[in-house]
């Protein structure tokens, strides 16, 4: 099966005051068609960075790709220029954003915002067919009266109803690769379960290819295929949701999968477990492991050299992986 | 029982919708209608429910940052609903909110270390920019950030570091109310964790009280004492948080715990109650149960009756007539 896209070494970085450092750090994946592909880490481990470089969108400055391909269904995204992309963007390949607030103009109404959309990959529609179709889509990802709402301004419409404008946005051009950054934070879980299997419909109807950035572990184990698990801007473990989620090889994983709080009578209100320490700067980072001050099974060589990905029973960079029981 | 810190009676919160010719109004969104609750010093309460039921809108009436149609704020047993001026800004000094939004709440133009001073000087604090500048500092690494942030803007960061850097600003001016309005959602488990221990650290430490509102149960669950479900305005159940989620009696608050994604790959799940139907709207609200249209346990009578919040005993109340 050939893959929908496929992200081979790159590398992007941002100059900032404290000097130019690797956001995102030789990463490599690929999503076949039909498949979801999960990326988590913490906070500013370079996720949001990863989609915007597949979608063009680094504001460059301060921003650069410093090398690195980018395959869109064998072609080089990296190639192409400004105005090829554009026509790439939000057609072929549609992006939910991580910040809905943002991404939406504050001076059109969600109406507008989404017949823009729609018009732009059916030009045959009737303006009156392109207005009904967006009330549809917000009927769709569970905006009640729609017909009513759709004149609101973002500025009107509570958090979780906004990042629903922006799933429908994504969704209404039908794309064979939709990059969805956090989709369902604002959400409750219900309309999330709603949403979540929305977009697996659609993209077992549509066969597009999914990747999926959140950081609840649940809709990860729920909804992907193969997931990445990224440190410091680099992946540091990559396999099978059940190999990440059964069987984690990377200490980091394992601390993740730990701080998750679990309904436990008992325990509440006690101090959850954490990883303990915090993320070296990404301008000063240090020559071994860059886990390696927050690990608790580093050993000598950890502190020396940096581990690259390497095939063990799935692709884990670590010296001294996590041991199955 | 002692005056509670602070306590809602009956309060309603409407928008103006405006349309036509004239900008005239057309409609209203009724984002809270009628609820009351308590919150005791020092303890959390947790609220949950549907997107755009009216969580943040019920926050930011209690906190003063907007005014309410109808009903009464008290703090401490003082009426504070109709509060202007100047006695009102010494109120902002009490009660804090952290924003759902990192994005949008953060002064683009202003650096992280400007952010987190504002406060400071709106309210007066410290006597020096020396002064203010260590406070900052301080904060800045309270809330787990690297002390060089101080200097940077708030789009060299990501969304987790930047809702630590409004949780920072929040805390500048020692409230005494916090309302957290999604504080975590936008941060990865270890440090979702991390902030956790710090609210509940800070709690500890300087008796905060904490109205705290989450799509995460898991999160909301072991940090609150009590916790709110609210549907479409109304507070629909109402427990200790250990009591709700081993026996939860409303269908919406049964439907949302099932729905619960689990971290774990294979194995056993609960089985998931799916809501069927449209989801209702604050601007037309169905009649009778505002949850009769996607509830699984419905009857004709649901149709027509607004079920009152019933109390069950021992601290549990829930809004059904089937309970
Ligand atoms: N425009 C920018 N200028 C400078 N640095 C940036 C810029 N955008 C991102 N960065 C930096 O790049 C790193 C990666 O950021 P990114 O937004 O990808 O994190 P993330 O993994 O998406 O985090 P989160 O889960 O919090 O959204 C961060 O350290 C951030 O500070
Ligand atoms: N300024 C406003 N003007 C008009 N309607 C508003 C305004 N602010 C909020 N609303 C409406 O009030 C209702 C409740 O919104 P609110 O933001 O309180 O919901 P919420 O429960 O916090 O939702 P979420 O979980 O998505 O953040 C929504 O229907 C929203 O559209
Ligand atoms: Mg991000
Ligand atoms: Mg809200």
């Amino acid at each position: 099966m050939s893959s929908v896209v496929e992200v081979k070494n790159l590398v992007t970085s941002f100059k900032t005051q404290e000097g130019t450092f690797n956001a995102v750090d030789n990463v490599s994946f690929k999503v076949d068609a039909g498949k979801t592909l999960g990326i988590v880490g913490e906070s500013g481990c370079g996720k949001s960075v990863t989609s915007l470089s597949i979608m063009g969108l680094i504001p460059m400055p301060p921003g650069k790709i410093e090398s690195g391909e980018i395959l869109f269904k064998g072609q080089n995204l990296l190639k192409l220029s400004q105005n090829e992309m554009r026509k790439i963007r939000g057609n072929k390949i549609g992006m939910i954003f991580q910040e809905p607030m943002t991404s939406l103009n504050p001076v059109f109404t969600i109406g507008n915002q989404i017949e823009e959309a729609i018009k732009l990959h059916q030009k045959e529609l009737s303006s009156k067919q392109v207005r009904e179709k967006a009330i549809d889509m917000l009927k769709l990802v569970g905006i009640p009266s729609p017909e009513k709402r759709i004149d609101d301004y973002p500025h009107q419409l509570s958090g979780g109803m906004r990042q629903r404008v922006m799933i429908a946005i994504a969704l209404s051009c039908s794309p064979d690769l939709l990059i969805a950054d956090e989709p369902t934070t604002a959400l409750d879980v219900t309309i999330q379960a709603q949403i979540l299997d929305l977009i697996k419909k659609l993209q077992r109807e549509l066969n597009t290819a999914m990747i999926l950035i959140t950081h609840d572990l649940g809709v990860v184990a729920e909804t992907c295929d193969d997931v990445a698990v990224m440190y410091a801007g680099k992946i540091v473990e990559y396999g099978t949701a059940d190999q990440i989620f059964n069987r984690p090889l990377h200490p980091y994983t394992k601390g993740l999968l730990n701080s998750v709080p679990h309904f436990e009578t008992g325990k509440r209100k006690t101090r959850l477990e954490t990883i303990p320490g915090i993320v070296p700067s990404l301008a000063n980072l240090p020559q071994g492991c860059r886990f390696f001050d927050r690990c608790t099974q580093s050993i000598e060589q950890c502190k020396v050299r940096q581990p690259e990905l390497e095939k063990l029973e799935h692709n884990v960079a670590c010296y001294n992986p996590v041991k199955q029981k | 029982m002692s005056t509670p810190f602070i306590e809602v009676k009956n309060l309603s919160k409407h928008f103006p919708i405006k349309g036509g010719f004239f900008s005239r109004q057309i409609a209203s969104v009724k984002a809270v209608s009628d609820v009351s609750l308590k919150i005791q010093k020092g303890e959390t309460l947790g609220l949950v429910g549907e997107s755009g039921c009216g969580k943040s809108t019920l926050g930011r009436c209690i906190i003063r940052l907007i005014d309410v149609s109808a009903g009464q704020i008290l703090l401490e047993g003082k009426d504070i609903t109709q509060t202007k001026g100047e006695e009102l800004r010494a109120l902002r000094r009490k009660m804090q909110i952290i924003f759902q939004d990192p994005y949008s709440s953060l002064n683009p133009r202003m650096t992280v270390g400007k952010i987190i001073e504002e406060p400071l000087i709106i309210h007066k604090i410290g006597n020096s920019a020396n002064d203010r500048r260590n406070r900052v500092k301080e904060l800045i690494e309270t809330v787990g950030l690297r002390k060089e942030s101080i200097d940077r803007y708030p789009h060299e960061f990501s969304g987790g570091q930047r809702q630590r850097i409004g949780i920072a600003r929040s805390l500048a001016v020692e409230p005494e109310l916090i309302v957290c309005d999604e504080p975590v959602s936008a941060l990865d488990v270890s440090i979702q964790a991390q902030v956790i221990n710090l609210l509940m650290d800070l709690q500890q430490k300087l008796g905060l009280t904490y109205l705290f509102i989450a799509h995460d149960l898991k999160v909301v669950e072991h940090i609150s004492n009590r916790v709110a479900v609210m549907y479409l305005g109304k507070v629909v159940e109402l427990a200790d948080a250990d009591e709700l989620y081993k026996n939860p009696r409303h269908p919406y608050t049964q439907a949302l715990l099932s729905a619960i994604p689990v971290p774990k790959v294979g194995g056993h799940k609960m089985k998931r109650i799916i809501l069927q139907g449209d989801v209702p709207s604050p601007v037309n609200p169905p009649s009778g149960c505002y949850f009769n249209p996607r509830c699984p346990i419905m009857s004709d009578e649901c149709k027509t009756t607004d079920p009152i919040l019933k109390n069950l005993g021992s601290n549990h109340e829930a809004r059904c007539l089937k309970v």
